[in-house]
């Protein structure tokens, strides 16, 4: 003879899920908002193979070395670079009058070339890296 | 006299939270493994005025060892300006912005060829900076 088995139904309790629901989507939330995303934009003109001498002499030119800002080819201690640049682009309305060459020693560190960029910016100036070409020369 | 008036139970069905909650999980393990750099290690520099990045396409990481990397995978510097080219594809100029965390200490030698191969690839810098404590 066969006996018939009980069959006792084990649902686990739903009522519980939307919490759970909810706090997962806090919890990812938070997660992706604790990656940094503020900063600040730079907007930097495209690379010219030759850039126009007369314009070259016009813009300001600014050297930046690991302990020395040269302006022009005048040398200052970084608290005056703000005063000293400010003059040169005063009542400048023109973008490419407001071009700022930037030389920057292979050394210098991130944190101060953000520094001086930012005092160039604030003083109304359009940064312009000028960067290094390669040189190959070959000895005999 | 009064009449009893029926009363209708109206309750919110639970059984397909469950379901919804394991869905919003997946969505959003995709979305976190995307471009997740979170793992690298490297200190923002310091500003004063920030600014919050919108509808960055890429972010392009220099860690603590100069190492650069694009969405969280390393790369090399040479091949950075072919990849974001492709990354950012026809973008409108709004859409084009790309994020830049460089590690404060990192080089002009480091950080410069990366600056260059995201301007030649045509996308919108956004340096990743903390706020200056004063």
């Amino acid at each position: 003879m066969k006996l018939r088995r009980n069959k006792l139904l084990a649902e686990p309790p739903a009522g519980a899920s939307s919490d759970i629901a909810f706090i997962l989507i806090v919890f990812f939330l938070v997660c992706a908002s604790v990656q940094p995303e503020q900063g600040r934009p730079q907007e930097i003109p495209k690379t010219e193979e030759e850039p126009d001498k007369k314009e070259k002499n016009k813009n300001p030119e600014v050297k930046l070395t690991r302990t020395v800002v040269i302006l022009n080819g005048d040398a200052m201690k970084d608290k005056m670079f703000e005063s000293r640049l400010n003059p040169l682009l005063a009542g400048k309305q023109n973008p490419g009058d407001r071009v700022v060459m930037l030389k920057s020693d292979k050394d210098v560190s991130y944190e101060r070339w953000i520094l001086f960029t930012g005092l160039i910016e604030k003083a109304g100036g359009i940064v312009t890296l000028q960067l290094e070409e390669e040189q190959v020369q070959v000895v005999n | 006299m009064k009449i009893p008036k029926r009363r209708f139970e109206a309750s919110v069905p639970s059984m397909a939270m469950g379901d919804i909650a394991f869905l919003l999980l997946i969505f959003f393990v995709i979305l976190a493994k995307a471009q997740d750099d979170s793992h690298i290690i490297w200190e923002p520099a310091a500003d004063e005025k920030l600014e919050q990045a919108k509808n960055y396409k890429a972010s392009v990481v220099i860690d603590v060892k100069n190492k650069t990397y694009l969405n969280g995978r390393p790369i090399a510097q040479a091949q950075l300006e072919g990849a974001l080219g492709e990354l950012l594809g026809d973008a409108e100029p709004s859409k084009r912005t790309v994020l830049l965390k460089v590690h404060k200490d990192a080089t002009v030698l480091q950080f410069e060829p990366v600056i260059e191969a995201v301007s030649k690839s045509g996308g919108e810098i956004h340096h990743v900076l903390e706020q200056e404590r004063k």
